[in-house]
């Protein structure tokens, strides 16, 4: 009622109402986005391939970011009721900025000794088994909810004409995951792995088998999760 | 050199590619993208972080969970 009677008050917000995409046309728009559809993609093939959690978490992932684009182009629309940032909401804390650098330490020391504990326990479990399978999913779920909320820091918005050669990167990692399909596709079953063929699970399967080299690995995974996040 | 030989020196190519360009990155910052700028970049919108965060949790799954 408020919408139509300011829409008959005011011809400019009709019009602006008018021009929002439709909820159908806003999905179909985060359907496009690249990275949706390699998710998609990543869902199909570890179903497939006998690791239906996977899947369906890739799954899960994809369809809230595809209402979440759906939602941010609903609201981009002229009328819309998106908020830019104020230049507070941008700003630095100056609690943040005003840490000290002894309690910063300590921070990252007890992160530390959270993440070695994590390597040991997680590590101590047998592969595919039920604890290691929650232990991984929890983390993994945690960290997409933190990433979902927003970069751990502010930074300044980076330009596009600095990665003119970025396509370099993605030359390397589309070369990596073809090689991998490859190996994948030339196995006797999508579920029994390739001497002539390995995959790359396959070839760390030696190290994994052992709890040293669980803990190792765990910690590189870990190394890993604290670089992304901390972009 | 049998399929298996050729498909591990396929995996350390790749492998030795990205170091290097991580390298050459450091050396010439201007010339080349780090790894991590890369990274910063598709990570300034919620997709690109999330996607990324994804594409990291998913290695974990691929190794440990059934």
């Amino acid at each position: 009622m408020t919408d139509v009677g300011e829409a008959a008050d005011n011809p400019a917000a009709a019009q602006a109402s008018a021009r929002q995409p439709s909820p159908g046309r806003a999905a179909v728009a985060g359907l496009r986005q690249p990275i949706v559809a390699i998710l998609l993609l990543i869902a199909l093939f570890t179903t497939v391939s006998g690791k239906p959690l996977d899947g369906f978490l890739m799954l899960a992932v994809a369809a809230m970011l595809i209402v979440d684009a759906a939602r941010s182009r609903r609201q981009a629309a002229p009328g819309g009721s998106a908020a830019s940032p104020s230049a507070a909401a941008l700003a630095t804390s100056p609690a943040t900025s005003r840490q000290s650098g002894r309690r910063r330490l300590l921070v990252r020391a007890a992160w530390l000794a959270a993440g070695a504990l994590y390597c040991v326990v997680v590590g101590s479990f047998r592969r595919y088994s039920w604890p290691a399978t929650a232990s991984v999913v929890t983390l993994g779920c945690l960290m997409i909810a933190i990433a979902w909320q927003g970069p751990l820091a502010r930074r300044r918005p980076r330009s596009g004409a600095l990665l003119r050669r970025a396509w370099l990167w993605a030359v390397v990692l589309v070369s990596g995951g073809l090689l991998e399909l490859a190996s994948l596709l030339e196995q006797p079953h999508l579920t029994t792995d390739s001497y002539a063929h390995p995959t790359i699970s396959a070839l760390t399967d030696p190290v994994l088998a052992s709890f040293p080299g669980r803990s190792a690995i765990l910690g590189g995974w870990l190394l890993a999760g604290w670089y992304v996040i901390s972009r | 050199m049998s399929s298996r030989d050729a498909t591990i020196i396929g995996y350390l190519a790749v492998l030795a590619a990205g170091i290097t360009l991580q390298v050459v990155s450091i050396r010439r910052p201007d010339r080349l993208p780090s790894l991590g700028r890369v990274l910063a970049y598709a990570m300034q919108t919620r997709t690109g972080r999330v996607g990324v965060v994804v594409a990291w949790a998913w290695v974990g799954l691929h190794f440990f969970a059934r």
